[in-house]
């Protein structure tokens, strides 16, 4: 039988990888002076909710890291030590060590240890630093204090004021709150003051209610987390207010913030109510007035509960697996509809009739169905993004460069699948582009750049896909260096004329590596043609442009879903294909005195007073060994990747439609010139068409020269 | 004493309905609750002994709480409660009725 406790583990290292993330945006919104009030409770917290999870697991050195970290995070958040650069720069190391600690727990592996007690060192010397200049307000704060007032203040000093209302489900979930004060007695001494004030009559109770409040005064050095620890099981189930030892009490407008992120306020006490008692009268404030004030809040507390409580059920987790199996559904149901409409119309039943009205409902109701579900899947390339700063960091620290990452377009959607897959080449673009792209620090001061190297990573929807966009401000693509290498390399001939783009594009091939010295980063020949290979594999394309001394920019161009696919529907040689519309730019109808050929199987077609080689895909295909009359054809223009254009020859276009992508590799194996399949409503399959691999081998075919001169007229 | 009430061993979450219905069932007289047996106290069987010395109290009744257990004042200690809190006896009225009234107040 399956280890229950497996599965939470696995559920606890998902939050953990969620909290890293926030804890990484919380850190970099606070370096980079963006961050709110908020931002560092919601640091404090993601730290918080680690420690306590793996307490469960009973990870220690997980547990005794956090517990560190938190514990400075806490100062922070206390304003008792402040958010310098400096010490901003330990807080992101610290999440890396983190990061580090998490992933050994949950893969079994060891850590460097050496690592981690130099990040608790540095904690230690920070906490240190905060400690020694900046004595306790309390002592401050009164000016006229008599010693006696002091004392006072002292005493009171240490004791933390807890009001704690456990609700009905708190004793359900077999919790006790004997047991939970004598786990805060542990802490110090406790002073207990029972409110039974709630209580109904007998007749009306609730055995299984929950009417009590406890008022309870600790006497205890330990810090709020400590308290906290005590509440861990319990406090989504109960109110919890926790007032620090402060002498002054809270400032009207303090607003705490609660583990399970409810907020309250503390509000001015009321005009009539009693003065604050005089320094000369020596006594700490009424023990009644910390409740007093909490009673307002509490209400708040229970209102900004509900909501949160709202707010998380908002969300729930799904087995992706569940998903995929919808999904897949989904678009049998796609196919099963198309088929429907396919036998509808061959019996011969009248457009205006019911049953094919009703079938057009169908089919939007379908189409809408498809369209949420895929929405399910729709993340935010924020997962991935959030990845990066880290990496940044450590390519930079190996390098000894200074590098600013720069993200945008975080928010963009797209689907989990390609979500996943492009971490890989993005982290391999990135890396490149610190490790080859940027200059040396000193170089940059010498050639009167900034020192800190930009690496700037975009995020954007264009034209039904998604386009990455990794650049950086260094000194663009070597194009000498680089033709060098490849002629030395055999790639290309001593004599060959390349255009710059074409120079640029030379990177993209095996084996090719111009960094003077291979290093551990980047560099080892297996680069950007592995790239270009797993965004190929996603139905992706990635061009470079690059301007010398002012950098390179590297774009990935994403289709948003790996599912469905809107296409035309064309046919060939008697072969029905699919083309995606996302590729078609316009339909004509080729005249005779437009198609010029340029050798005995090419043509080019003039177009507005450009010229577009055209490709007549049932010979490109093998459907056919004859080529087609470009006037009985039907043509398409169509736009590949960097906007490089062709134009694709059919015998006639049937109508246009969304299909549901199949895997050819998967199902079969990877055909030239083919993307995937899908299965047509007659039931048969149908290709659909890689316009990217048309148009590059219409390209390719058409020689160079030729190309140059048809370039970019259209 | 015309009534008498033995608290069993646990009075945890499910004993506190049990709990409650043994005491309605007494009300209107005085009774004399034996603690003796004692050894686990929850704070939803605390509800339930507060509810019933309010309602003696209501009713004028005397109720008594005998035969208390280490156990059981040091988890009423623990809870903020003694076991003053838990009777009435009609000649020490003034008193006993200070620390319920004090949390009345407070909520007031």
């Amino acid at each position: 039988m399956e280890d229950p406790m497996a599965a939470i583990r696995e559920t606890f290292f998902q939050e953990c990888d969620e909290q890293l993330a926030e804890l990484e945006t919380g850190l970099i919104a606070m370096e980079n002076g963006t961050a709110e009030t908020e931002t560092v409770n919601a640091v404090f917290r993601a730290v918080h909710s680690m420690k306590g999870g793996a307490g469960i697991f009973a990870l220690d050195a997980l547990v005794r890291f956090a517990h560190v970290f938190e514990t400075a995070l806490d100062k922070v958040r206390s304003g008792t030590l402040a958010a310098t650069p400096a010490v901003l720069g330990v807080f992101l190391r610290a999440a890396d060590v983190l990061a580090d600690l998490v992933h050994a727990a949950r893969e079994n592996t060891s850590v460097d240890n050496a690592r981690t007690a130099t990040m608790v060192a540095e904690f230690d010397k920070i906490n240190n630093d905060c400690e020694t200049p900046s004595p306790a307000p309390a002592k401050t704060a009164p000016a006229a204090g008599s010693g006696l007032f002091e004392a006072a203040l002292e005493e009171q000093n240490s004791a933390w004021e807890i009001s704690f209302t456990p609700r009905a489900e708190l004793y359900a979930k077999a919790n006790e709150t004997a047991i939970i004060l004598r786990e805060l007695r542990r802490l110090g001494e406790i002073d207990v003051r029972l409110d039974a004030s709630c209580l109904p009559e007998l007749s009306e109770l609730d055995p299984e209610g929950a009417y009590l409040t406890w008022h309870i005064k600790l006497t205890s050095d330990c810090d709020e987390a400590a308290i906290r620890h005590v509440f861990e099981f319990v406090e989504d189930d109960c109110v919890l207010l926790i007032t620090p030892p402060e002498p002054q009490g809270f400032v009207p407008g303090t607003v705490i913030t609660g583990d399970n992120g409810f907020k309250f306020e503390f509000f001015p006490p009321p005009e009539d109510e009693e003065p604050a008692p005089e320094p000369e009268a020596a006594v700490p404030p009424p023990p009644r007035e910390a409740p007093a004030a909490a009673k307002n809040p509490a209400v708040e507390v229970m209102a900004a509960k509900a909501e949160s409580a709202a707010a998380v059920s908002a969300t729930i987790r799904v087995d992706l697996d569940r998903v995929d199996r919808m999904i897949d559904l989904v678009g049998e149901l796609v196919i099963n509809e198309a088929m429907l409409s396919q036998r509808v119309l061959e019996a011969g039943i009248a457009r205006a009739s019911g049953v094919a009205m009703a079938l057009e409902e169908l089919e939007h109701l379908t189409r809408e169905i498809q369209d949420s579900v895929m929405a399910i899947r729709a993340q935010p390339v924020r997962s991935v993004f959030q990845r990066m700063p880290r990496l940044v960091r450590e390519v930079a620290a190996q390098t000894h460069k200074q590098v600013r990452l720069v993200t945008e377009g975080e928010g963009t959607e797209v689907d989990k699948t390609v979500i996943e897959r492009i971490a890989d080449p993005l982290t391999h673009m990135i890396r490149n582009a610190i490790d080859h792209g940027l200059e040396s620090t000193e170089r940059r001061i010498e050639i009167g750049k900034p020192a800190e190297g930009t690496v700037k990573l975009i995020a954007l929807h264009r034209s039904g896909r998604i386009v990455l966009e990794v650049s950086d401000d260094g000194a663009g693509i070597n194009r000498a260096r680089v033709r060098e290498k490849a002629v030395e390399n055999g790639v290309i001939a001593a004599d060959a004329q390349l255009s710059d783009d074409e120079i640029d594009n030379l990177i993209f091939l095996p084996g090719f590596s111009t960094a003077a010295k291979v290093s551990d980063i980047s560099g080892r020949g297996v680069g950007m043609d592995v790239v270009r290979q797993s965004v190929a594999a996603l139905g992706g394309r990635i061009s470079i442009t690059s301007r010398p001394g002012l950098g390179s920019t590297f774009t990935l161009s994403l289709p948003l879903t790996l599912a469905v696919l809107d296409g035309m529907v064309v046919s060939a040689h008697g072969h029905t294909l699919i083309i995606p519309l996302s590729a078609i730019v316009e339909t004509l109808k080729p005249r005779a005195q437009d198609v010029f050929p340029l050798d005995h199987e090419i043509n080019v077609l003039a177009l507005r007073g450009g010229y577009v080689p055209m490709v007549d895909i049932a010979n490109s295909l093998c459907y056919s060994e004859s080529f087609i009359e470009p006037e009985q054809s039907v043509a398409l223009l169509v736009e590949g990747e960097g906007g490089v254009r062709a134009v694709l020859l059919v015998d006639a276009i049937h109508g246009q439609r969304q299909v549901v992508i199949k895997s050819l590799e998967a199902n079969y194996r990877a055909v030239p010139g083919i993307g995937a399949a899908t299965v047509m409503g007659d039931g048969r399959v149908a290709l659909i068409l890689d316009v990217d691999a048309m148009v590059r081998n219409a390209r390719s075919d058409a020689g160079r020269g030729a190309e140059l001169a048809v370039t970019e007229a259209v | 004493m015309s009534n008498a009430l033995e608290l069993p061993m646990i009075l945890d979450l499910i004993a506190a309905p049990s709990l409650l219905e043994e005491f309605i069932s007494r009300r209107g007289d005085a009774l004399a609750v034996d603690a003796g047996a004692v050894q686990r106290l929850g704070a939803q069987c605390l509800q339930v002994l507060l509810a019933a010395r309010a309602a003696w109290a209501a009713d004028g009744q005397k109720l008594l709480l005998e035969n208390i257990t280490e156990e059981f004042s040091a988890t009423l200690e623990l809870l903020g409660a003694t076991p003053d809190d838990l009777t009435h006896d009609l000649s020490h009225d003034a008193q006993q009725d200070g620390p319920i009234l004090d949390n009345k107040e407070l909520a007031a």
